[in-house]
């Protein structure tokens, strides 16, 4: 529970921060804000050297608005997005964002270290999946943008590569007629969900125009149940059409068994949650307020 | 007016919400040893070989001490059960193999608790597998020995039979049958974890600055397993942040603790556990299987007698136990009159955490057997819920059970009235049964049980009968200081029950005085001669042996106080008062205003007696007494006597939804009334309801603590173990009645424990939602996975059966 000793430094600017850990190399990792990292120092599944903390650099916390496109900082808390008013503006955001762990843990993990983990557990890929989000890096060789469906490309592992940071992640703003629900469900708190679905629908009263619906907790990475929006897309919602989607979803995850349940249990929940979703997003696309967000059990 | 009976504000709350309380972990000084316990990532192996030599090259480290050292050095723990638990060889550290997952194997003491890791990272250990046996029924088959000494994992076995159960059998209207239910494992989580600070001292001896919470016996075990004197072996607690009973065992550490201390030439030793740590090997709450059950009913539906097979699996180590094979027959027929009762009862050890008492302790898997039993009586005979309990329940006190106990006081029925307003029975029923009809998996459900309080030691002797234990007793000690202040010491350990504040009430009483002009030591010292054998806290009884020592040292106090006033006042002792006056709490003569103050009465005794008459000599202002209950010792062959002193009760009434879609057991509504007697202090008694219903449905539908076949712990971290938040309660409606005591002073009965009412609640408001989904609830955990599971494959066609013996069914 303590973890093996480390070197601590803490990087002024973004450039510093990734020459650091390019000139330590293979044993260095970047800092933010500890909630995954530091578990896994504590369990001492993770020995590295030096630790660069990012925590501080300036410029990447912030929530910004521009041509059409939402942009968040890779530094930006998951209660600082909570509390953002892009959080009911995209009431997805907020579901994703408000159910993440605890008070605490929110306060202190960010956005960016939530993608960087590569926790097939973790929300944000899930959501920003959903989103059809870009994720911004920068690294030893300039920065370049990569599509959020894919990132995290095996348990644990990230197309970043070493010295490489997240800087932020961009989506574009939902247009008309788009709206969406995030989903989690899970034991308690400070526990990971079960399973967790995001939906994203784009309707024309209850004729969908397009859809994106992503699982986490669901495999080794993020799944996305293209099946399942092949199902909606260019389909009136209704139950019978849902139930295939749901049922869809549901046969694409690669659940495995664990203390949160045996892989059938977590299929038939992905299948409750995906119609879940589905009649969340469509209630919020007539303009409803819904709140929804991880249900505890 | 009376201070028992009103919420005093708690008095220690005013320096633990400040962040002044004073806890283990909290003492640092300069110099001050850190020790990281090795543990064994098996749960079944001999140790090969153990190399220390790199943990201990490594700068900042004191010493490494491994098992053969502590084998030489100490000497096994006392075990309690007759043979073969005799052959057990229990000692704090693991010496040729390991048992359990997470049993030490070796201690670092190093300048910082994180350097104490990295060293144990160095120590190399090999380690030769066995074969590790984690089911109970498995285990009792000794494919795979625990303890080869004792030949066998069986440790203790007794057949606990009452009244005529063949002649029961043979006039049954009804027999039930259910083959196998299974209570799980589980523990409390005290939100401090195990610590301790040992100082082996130069002149011989050790001192502890600990959070045991039973010290009298610890002192016990410790003194011969360390070779020393019991008075050699000082202990004491400050603030403790709870323990419901898991933190009696941690002398094992304690022991670990003093030995590295005496290795170091005795340095203090700090030993804090973590929470994994924690959870891995501080202490477990008892598993128990039931077997074979036969329920025997007359025509009305009354059970008329009982009769199974338990297996309790109690880890590891005994250690407490087998005490368990017995405590549960303080509860033989829950609140239920049935006389008739055949208990075949088997403990064996596993290659799991050994268990400790934990909050219900071994009478709770015994209650929500019986509630079980009831409520699936009552589904199988299509009897309604209410009319079932009423039908079965004691319903004068005192009650001498089959087994000698003596039941108290008590009124179920007026408990059941009470919870059913709280909850609006008649609404929940009507919307249970329109649910139903649509679909929904609804269903209410109530759980009536005991907190049995002040145990009878004695019972020991059933277990085993050369057991030195009987009765029970509690210190306390109490004098007027220096300066007049009453000062009262306990020999209890408080861990967050307020028995500073409840204390300071019945002195306050006693002496007519405010409660906040008593003061009551935080914590415990053996040094303040202020305990016995018995002294701690664990078993529901501080509200009566506490505060009987309390209320009986204050009117010693009283006594010779009145007669150094009758003297100094020239009065006769009748002619006096106590009460408050200008300056401050004082004797008077009645109707006048000669009066004595405190401040003078001890000035007098303690710094100015010329003043006083030799026949004053024997009053010191400075009381000790000890309150025993009224106990014999039990007939050790019928297993027969009184077990316990008082029995609280409570009934829960639980609405309980399984959602189609997701499987969460969501609670609908929650009403627990509590009847502790006379409470002293109703918002404690209204705290520790919650806090026991909490556990209890944390226990009912989120924490189990799961062993896959090699004995790996898989539910060791929170975020895999889930202990229940406010965030996953529901609102609990509060409701009490009072049925005193006519064994306790005061009236009030222990409450502690809660009995596990959630537990047994749950189960039946569960039974009743899914009984039409064809699902017999013969477990105790209910998350949603495994309700999952049963409704994939409803199990009542093997869970239970029912004889029908002609006549008619009982009345719907
Ligand atoms: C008790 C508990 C419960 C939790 N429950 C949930 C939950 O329900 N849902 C959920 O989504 N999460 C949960 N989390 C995880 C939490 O959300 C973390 O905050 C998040 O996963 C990681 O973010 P961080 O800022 O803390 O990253 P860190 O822990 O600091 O870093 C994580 C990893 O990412 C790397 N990294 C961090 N930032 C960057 C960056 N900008 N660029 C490149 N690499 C980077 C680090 O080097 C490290 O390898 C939980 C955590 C805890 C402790």
């Amino acid at each position: 529970m303590y973890p093996a000793p480390f070197r601590y430094h803490r990087a002024a600017t973004v450039e510093e921060a990734i020459a650091r850990l390019v000139e330590i190399g293979e044993g260095a990792r970047a800092l933010a804000g500890g909630q995954t990292l530091l578990v896994w120092l504590k369990m001492r599944f993770d020995e590295p050297t030096d630790l660069v903390d990012i925590g501080r650099l300036p410029g990447l916390r912030d929530i910004e608005q521009e041509a059409g496109r939402v942009r968040i900082g890779a530094l930006a808390t998951h209660a600082r997005i909570a509390r953002a008013p892009l959080a009911r503006q995209i009431p997805i955001v907020g579901d994703c964002a408000s159910g993440i762990a605890d008070n605490q843990v929110r306060s202190r993990g960010t956005i960016g270290g939530s993608l960087a983990a590569g926790d097939p557990s973790c929300d944000w890929p899930v959501l920003l999946t959903t989103l059809d989000a870009e994720v911004h890096c920068r690294g030893p060789s300039g920065t370049r943008t990569l599509p959020a469906d894919g990132f995290v490309q095996d348990l644990y592992a990230t197309r970043l590569e070493h010295g490489e940071l997240v800087t932020g992640v961009s989506f574009a703003l939902p247009g008309k007629g788009s709206a969406g629900a995030y989903v989690g469900f899970k034991r308690c708190a400070p526990a990971f969900p079960t399973s967790s679905v995001g939906v994203q629908l784009t309707l024309n009263g209850d004729d969908c125009t397009e859809a994106r619906i992503a699982l986490g907790s669901a495999g080794l990475t993020t799944i996305r149940a293209k099946a399942a929006e092949a199902e909606l897309r260019g389909r009136t919602l209704g139950a019978g059409v849902i139930a295939k989607a749901a049922a869809a979803a549901a046969a694409a995850a690669e659940p495995v068994a664990d203390q949160r349940g045996s892989p059938a249990f977590k299929r038939s929940l992905i299948d409750a949650l995906v119609k879940r979703g589905v009649e969340v997003a469509r209630r919020r696309a007539r303009g409803e307020t819904v709140e929804v967000s991880h249900e505890y059990y | 007016m009376s201070w028992t009976g009103t919420s005093v504000r708690r008095k220690e709350d005013d320096r633990l919400v400040r962040g002044r309380g004073l806890f283990t972990d909290d003492e640092l000084e300069p110099g001050m040893l850190h020790l990281h316990i090795l543990r064994s990532p098996y749960a079944h192996a001999r140790i090969v070989r153990i190399d220390t030599s790199a943990a201990e090259a490594l700068p900042g480290v004191a010493c490494v001490l491994t098992g053969r050292e502590v084998a030489a050095q100490c000497d096994p723990v006392m075990q309690l059960g007759p043979p073969p638990c005799d052959k057990i060889r229990d000692l704090p550290m693991a010496v040729d193999k390991v048992i359990f997952q997470g049993e030490p194997v070796a201690a670092v003491a190093a300048d910082s608790v994180a350097l104490a890791e990295d060293a144990a990272a160095l120590i190399d250990v090999e380690y030769e597998m066995l074969d590790a046996v984690v089911d109970a029924e498995d285990a009792l088959s000794d494919r795979s020995i625990l303890h080869e000494a004792a030949g066998t994992n069986r440790t203790w076995q007794g057949v606990y039979e009452y009244g005529d159960v063949e002649g029961a059998f043979r006039d049954a209207a009804f027999v039930v049958r259910i083959p196998r239910m299974q209570f799980h494992r589980f523990a409390s989580t005290p939100l401090e974890n195990n610590a301790c600070i040992a100082e082996w001292k130069r002149q011989g001896g050790v001192d502890f600055l600990c959070n045991n919470s039973f010290p009298g016996f610890a002192q016990q075990l410790l003194a011969p397993g360390l070779r020393l004197k019991a008075d050699q072996v000082h202990i004491r607690t400050y603030d403790v942040g709870g323990s419901f009973g898991n933190q009696i065992w941690n002398y094992v550490y304690m022991a670990v603790a003093a030995l590295v201390s005496k290795k170091t030439g005795g340095r203090r030793v700090k030993w804090a556990e973590t929470r994994s740590e924690h959870l891995l090997a501080s202490g477990h709450g008892n598993e128990r299987t039931y077997l074979d059950t036969e329920v025997a009913l007359d025509r009305e539906g009354v059970i008329t007698a009982v009769r199974s097979r338990h297996i309790d699996d109690c880890g590891a180590y005994t250690r407490y136990e087998p005490l368990g094979c017995v405590i549960w027959s303080q509860v033989l027929a829950a609140t239920y009159k049935v006389r008739n009762l055949r208990i075949d009862f088997t403990q064996t050890v596993t290659n799991k955490c050994p268990v400790v008492p934990n909050r219900g302790y071994s009478r709770m898997q015994q209650l929500w057997f019986m509630e079980r039993i009831v409520d699936i009586c009552a589904h199988e005979l299509g009897l309604p819920a209410d009319e079932m309990r009423l039908k079965n329940y004691i319903t004068q006190f005192p009650y001498e059970t089959p087994n000698g106990c003596v039941y108290d006081s008590g009124d179920y029925p007026a408990m059941l009235t009470r919870a059913k307003e709280l909850i609006g029975w008649d609404r929940w029923q009507k919307e249970c049964a329109a649910g139903r009809k649509a679909g929904r998996l609804i269903g209410i459900g109530i759980g009536t049980t005991l907190d049995s309080g002040t145990n009878n030691f004695g019972q020991a002797r059933i277990m085993n009968p050369y057991l030195p234990f009987s009765g029970n007793s509690e210190v306390c000690t109490m004098r007027l200081d220096l300066e007049g202040a009453v000062i009262v010491c306990l020999g209890t350990t408080p861990s967050g029950q307020g028995h500073e504040t409840a204390a300071s009430q019945v002195a306050a009483d006693v002496l007519g005085i405010d409660p906040s002009m008593v003061h009551v030591r935080p914590g415990f010292d053996t040094a303040w001669n202020t305990f016995v054998g018995h002294s701690g806290t664990y078993a529901s009884q501080f509200a009566v042996t506490g505060l009987s020592a309390v209320h009986g040292a204050a009117q010693k106090l009283k006594a010779e106080m009145r007669r150094l006033a009758a003297y100094m006042l020239e009065a006769a002792e009748e002619d006096l008062e106590f009460g408050t006056g200008a300056q401050g709490p004082e004797v008077r003569v009645k109707g006048t205003d000669k009066a004595i103050n405190y401040w003078y009465m001890a000035n007098l005794v303690n710094n100015n007696n010329a003043l006083l008459d030799a026949s004053l000599a024997d009053v010191t202002l400075n009381v000790r007494h000890v309150y025993r209950p009224p106990f014999k010792v039990p007939d050790t062959e019928r297993k027969f006597g009184n077990l316990t002193l008082t029995y609280a009760a409570q009934l829960h009434i639980a609405v309980v939804e399984v959602s189609r879609e997701t499987c969460r057991p969501q609670i609908l509504a929650y009403a627990a009334v509590d009847d502790c007697g006379t409470l002293i202090n109703p918002q404690i008694a209204h705290g520790q309801v919650h806090g026991a219903t909490s556990h209890g449905i944390g226990a009912a539908i989120m924490e189990s603590l799961d062993y896959d076949e090699s004995g790996n712990l898989l539910t060791g971290t929170f975020s895999d173990y889930c202990p229940i938040t406010a965030l996953n309660l529901p609102d609990i409606a509060w409701g009490n009645i009072e049925t005193p005591s006519p064994f306790t002073y005061s009236g009030a009965k222990g409450m502690g424990e809660g009995g596990g009412a959630p537990l047994h609640t749950m189960s039946a408001a569960l039974q009743d939602a899914l009984h039409g989904a064809g699902v017999i609830v013969t477990g105790s955990h209910h998350p949603a996975p495994r309700l999952f599971e049963i409704l994939q494959k409803p199990n009542r066609a093997e869970a239970v059966s029912v004889e029908r013996r002609g006549g008619k069914q009982a009345r719907r």
